[in-house]
């Protein structure tokens, strides 16, 4: 499975950082989730829980509070809490 | 001087060291625990950095309210300095250099945000109005405080209380060198936002040789730029002061220590200086002590 670069980092702790397969982030917009080639993509997220599948098959998961964003380009995606 | 008299400046000396002495190992302590916690926020300004500066080319960022510029007329300083003292010439580098900028203006015209009471004292008893101070009293940066801060710049600057505010602190190079800096945080521009960025990329390591990542030519913005924006840039605004004081706080752990290593080396040097003095005047209280023995005997003998 191809995998992608996912950063995800809040004030002063950076939570992820490194290779994963998908991640499922709760959008403002709805709940999406962001494979590898996603297409270029900024978000702003609301309430609710982020879940990483990281390349290594362990699974993460974190909690969202609105205002965050996550940002998808060029096979990277980074997510701020 | 009496031999007395020496006996105590030596041990009043070495007392002394031993004080300076500890101070420098609890200062070097805290200072590793401040760059740590520099280095993981790094992470955080770096990608929401990115995410401004790949927005500013689909959307107007010089339209958002905090990043409006507009004639200056009153100034809110933001001074970051410490609490205590005995950390060399970090707080007067500070001080100087905010003195430096608020030279030209009225003192009706400059507001002093506190953070640390050695600069708080300074501006307080010149007369310039510090609606807020803030303790600069814990090893760390407390989060709480920071955000409180950032909130009240942001509403103050929006409410027309002040048209820009301007942060003096101490850029943290490294142990042995701490720049007293001056940086205008809002208006927030994205010059001012990737020196920061830049300022916080070590020279060398992990992040050091880390390009800019191309940005793509057409972004999906979700609800809209507006919105992201909207809550991009009050976190920019809050990162920015983040740094700022994680930038003063490793500073003025790293200055207290090279302070108290120079202090106990000076009495180190002292007690040394003071032992040598010790043993010559001893030893000329002996010589005379024996060259009158020897001078009575021979009295008596003749």
């Amino acid at each position: 499975m191809k995998t992608f670069h996912l950063t995800i980092a809040r004030v002063g702790e950076n939570l992820f950082d490194g290779e994963a397969n998908a991640v499922r982030l709760p959008g403002t917009e709805g709940v999406f989730t962001v494979l590898a080639n996603h297409e270029p993509t900024v978000a702003e997220l609301s309430q609710g829980e982020a879940y990483v599948e990281a390349a290594d098959g362990q699974a993460y998961h974190f909690e969202v509070h609105a205002g965050g964003i996550a940002e998808i380009s060029s096979n990277q995606a980074t997510v701020i809490l | 001087m009496a031999l007395k008299d020496i006996k105590n400046q030596i041990s009043a000396k070495k007392r002394t060291n031993k004080v300076t002495r500890a101070m420098e190992a609890v200062s070097a302590a805290k200072m590793r625990k401040t760059q740590g916690s520099a280095i993981a926020g790094r992470p955080y300004a770096r990608a929401a950095l990115s995410v401004l500066a790949r927005l500013s080319g689909s959307a107007d960022l010089a339209r958002h309210p905090l990043a409006r510029e507009r004639a200056v007329k009153k100034t809110a300083l933001v001074l970051i300095t410490s609490d205590k003292g005995l950390a060399g010439a970090l707080n007067s580098g500070v001080i100087k250099e905010a003195a430096r900028f608020v030279k030209g203006r009225d003192v009706n015209d400059v507001i002093v945000y506190a953070y640390g009471r050695k600069g708080e004292e300074y501006f307080r008893r010149r007369g310039y109005a510090i609606p807020e101070a803030f303790e600069n009293k814990r090893d760390d940066v407390p989060l709480s405080v920071m955000q409180e801060l950032s909130r009240k710049l942001s509403a103050g600057f929006l409410a027309g209380e002040f048209d820009e505010v301007v942060a003096a602190y101490s850029n943290f190079r490294s142990t042995f060198e701490q720049v007293p800096t001056l940086r205008k945080l809002l208006p927030l521009s994205l010059e001012g936002i990737s020196r920061l960025v830049s300022d916080i990329t070590p020279a060398k390591g992990k992040w050091s040789d880390d390009a800019p990542v191309a940005s793509p030519a057409s972004y999906m913005v979700e609800p809209s730029p507006e919105e992201v924006l909207a809550v991009l840039v009050p976190r920019l605004v809050a990162v920015s002061l983040y740094h700022m004081l994680l930038e003063a706080k490793a500073s003025e752990h790293s200055a207290r220590m090279v302070a108290m290593k120079s202090a106990s080396d000076k009495s180190d040097e002292m007690a040394e200086l003071l032992t040598r003095k010790y043993n010559k005047v001893r030893q000329a209280a002996i010589t005379r002590e024996v060259s009158e023995i020897v001078g009575g005997r021979e009295a008596l003998a003749s």
